[in-house]
């Protein structure tokens, strides 16, 4: 009878211990996030500018604290430009690593395969930092980069202003392009302007006659572009025929390490974009310069992916430390409404876990972007309901 | 070209004597079985078991490019077209809502099996019989072109297929009650149904038709000479690989969660020879070890090695193929018989 009181006794204490191991443990133990990053295949390029951006920010927040004095570590996957590689790695990264959120990836593929793993099948957070169609609405799904209503609505009255009213819409054959261009086509109209034409072809397309044709039969006073892929191509086939010169040109997707493979033939094409290296706030000039005292010289973050992640960081500090804890659904609802000042100018989370944000628009002279103009505070316009 | 001509010779080193050869297999087959009982003692409910269930599914899926490939010389290079071509049928099945769509899952796999077979039977119909057919790399061009063609078509396919982002599956994995959707569950559907394709295919690779298939490899005129009618028999191969494939390949995706165009498409067609060239073509178990290897690898080299794991894995097929030319498990390949 004693026996069994004290083996009780003994068990409660260490069931008591254990609780306050576990307790105190959470709150000196590292946060940690996870990377799904394309560190190869053809998105390279952006997938090392989200984890070097993502990098830099938890370096900052690790080097003034931590978040609430808890260190970040993180861990970077490579999930190859390939959507069974990236469901793979990100169920790794929640299921088996544990990490408390989870950053990427890049392809609207691999974003839909990555909710579906991180937020629908675990509940965990996932931020998704690049520039994309919108439209993705889960309780613990973030989306840092622009969407098309922000791009499009400032830049259209630009457009005009600058070529005339009488645009041809040409994208690639998939789901970004097909949604921007159905947010456009409204904006295009209240502002008087005339979609002469709409084209969509391959993501990588070999022929472009279609386009060229297109071109040649509408004669539109610019064209209007999201095709990602192989835009080069696409403008040398116009060039060739005789068609580009006179042709105003306007996108929302070539960032500045895109620039080079298409600048000859982009001599006064505008972007619009949340971030580029022309911009030159004191926070913009500061992130350039230590992103590239930490990746090299050369390193260009790019677009919207890059920064994005870097933006996400901090706002998600601010909102671990305003939550107390790293609990998804608590970390989700403090979320909302968080404002930080970056490199971007500054960005609010808005209701539908999308950014209200800064959106700069450059134009492409010599052989780089010159600021043109800043529009503050753009809308993501999406009408997510959580 | 006369004579087939394997494109990498299974058995080309002196082939051990057949008793030999059995037992060693016995031993293979012992140790692997013993390891699907392992694991999951090993590694329990975890994301782990999950992997490597995920891994043995395309073990089986590299089984079906074996009998093909290794057993019976056609060179497929469109075999993800069956695979990952079931697997939209069974996403556009059950995820559509019109007409007396959605299907529930069995329902929708069986058709999915049966347009890869039927897929199959055309691609049979159209290269080995008549005034093209086709061999050897010939036939490796159209297959090859029937999976770059259907990518493009997922692609393109608008509201249908989903395009660049494919299709969400709304589906699990269930029988009845029973969830077999992940980890542990998971597992056990992955490695009853890898341990039933593997006995079902070693009995037909001894069989009459698969013997007459291992003949066609080696001389497909003279079996044609022997009265054997040539075509149908590479046909049927064709279908009962691309069906197999396709349920494996359903259950894959479903399990994935989402088919994407890259499904269907050449560079999983290719992954896939490199599992069964790695394992050993024409053993089986060979391509069965090479797939789960070669993805264990690269799963844990990806996360280690950032940026350089694919020359690691790179260096590790060279040095593989350098030193066991005909696979890891070469050995066990050599002319079949009734056991």
């Amino acid at each position: 009878m004693r026996l069994r009181r004290m083996v009780t006794m003994a068990v409660a204490l260490a069931v008591a211990l254990a609780a306050c191991g576990g307790g105190a443990a959470e709150e000196t133990d590292p946060i940690s996030i996870g990377i799904i990053a394309d560190l190869t295949g053809p998105f390279t390029t952006y997938g090392t500018s989200l984890d070097r951006s993502a990098r830099l920010a938890i370096n900052e927040v690790n080097e003034d604290g931590g978040i609430d004095g808890r260190q970040v570590e993180v861990i970077t996957e490579d999930i190859q430009t390939d959507v069974a590689a990236t469901v793979d790695k990100a169920r790794q990264l929640v299921e088996s690593d544990e990490v408390d959120l989870v950053m990427g990836p890049i392809g609207s593929d691999a974003n839909d395969a990555a909710a579906q793993a991180v937020v629908e099948d675990n509940g965990a957070l996932l931020f998704y930092t690049e520039t994309y169609e919108g439209g993705k609405c889960l309780p613990t799904y973030f989306s840092f980069g622009a969407v098309p209503a922000q791009q499009i609505r400032p830049f259209i009255p630009v457009l005009q202003e600058e070529f005339g009213p009488r645009v041809l819409l040409f994208g690639a054959d998939y789901v970004w392009p097909r949604r921007s261009f159905e947010i456009a086509k409204p904006i295009i109209e209240e502002n008087g302007g005339e979609v002469v034409g709409e084209i969509y072809l391959p993501l990588v397309a070999e022929d472009f006659t279609e386009l060229v044709s297109a071109v040649r039969d509408t004669q539109p006073d610019y064209m209007f572009s999201l095709y990602p892929a192989a835009f080069a191509p696409a403008l040398q086939a116009l060039d060739d025929a005789g068609l580009l010169e006179g042709l105003g040109q306007g996108n929302i997707f070539v960032g500045d390490p895109d620039l080079p493979g298409v600048i000859d033939l982009a001599q006064g094409m505008y972007t619009t974009l949340p971030y580029f290296t022309a911009i030159d706030t004191p926070e913009a000039t500061e992130f350039l310069e230590a992103f590239q005292a930490e990746f090299g010289e050369d390193a260009i973050p790019s677009g919207g992916e890059g920064v994005g992640a870097y933006v996400a960081v901090h706002l998600y500090r601010q909102a671990v430390e305003q939550a107390g804890t790293t609990e998804a659904e608590a970390v989700a609802e403090a979320m909302v409404g968080q404002t930080f000042d970056g490199p971007t100018g500054t960005v609010e989370v808005m209701p539908s876990h999308h950014l209200k944000q800064t959106i700069h628009m450059v134009r492409a002279e010599g052989d780089g972007y010159v600021l043109v103009d800043s529009f503050a505070d753009q809308d993501p316009e999406e009408d997510c309901e959580l | 070209m006369a004579t087939e001509q394997p494109i990498l010779t299974p058995g080309a080193d002196a082939p051990p004597r057949r008793g030999l050869r059995l037992q060693s297999r016995r031993v293979v087959e012992l140790v692997g079985l013993g390891l699907l009982v392992v694991a999951p003692v090993v590694l329990g409910d975890s994301f782990a078991i999950d992997r490597l269930g995920r891994y043995l599914l395309l073990a089986a899926f590299a089984m079906t490019v074996d009998v093909v490939w290794g057993y019976g010389g056609m060179f497929t290079f469109g075999h993800a077209a069956f695979f990952g071509g079931a697997a939209y049928v069974v996403a556009i099945l059950t995820t559509q809502q019109n007409g007396v769509l959605p299907l529930p899952l069995w329902p929708a796999v069986a058709i999915g099996v049966v347009a890869a077979a039927a897929l199959a039977w055309a691609i049979g119909a159209f290269t080995f019989s008549g005034r093209f057919a086709l061999r050897g790399v010939e036939f490796a061009v159209v297959t090859l072109a029937v999976s770059f063609l259907l990518e493009r078509l997922m692609n393109a396919g608008g509201s249908v297929t989903g395009g660049q982002n494919g299709i969400l599956f709304d589906v699990r994995l269930e029988i009845g009650p029973l969830d077999l959707q992940r980890r542990l569950p998971f597992y056990m559907l992955a490695a009853v149904i890898l341990v039933a394709a593997y006995f079902g295919l070693r009995r037909f690779v001894t069989a009459r038709t698969g013997l007459v298939n291992l003949g066609i490899r080696e001389d497909e005129d003279r079996v044609a000479l022997l009265g054997y009618r040539v075509p149908a028999v590479k046909r049927g191969v064709l279908v009962l690989s691309a069906a197999l494939a396709g349920f494996v390949g359903s259950l894959y995706y479903v399990h994935e969660g989402i088919v994407s165009p890259a499904a269907v498409g050449v560079d999983a067609s290719t992954l896939v020879l490199l599992w069964v060239v790695l394992g050993g073509r024409g053993t089986l178990i060979g391509p069965v070890v090479g797939a789960v290897l070669l993805n264990m690898l690269t799963a844990s080299l990806s996360g280690m090695l950032l940026g350089t794991w694919l020359v690691v894995v790179g260096v590790v097929l060279v040095a593989v193929i350098l030193f066991f030319p005909s696979g890891l498990f070469g050995f066990l390949s050599g002319p079949e018989g009734r056991r």
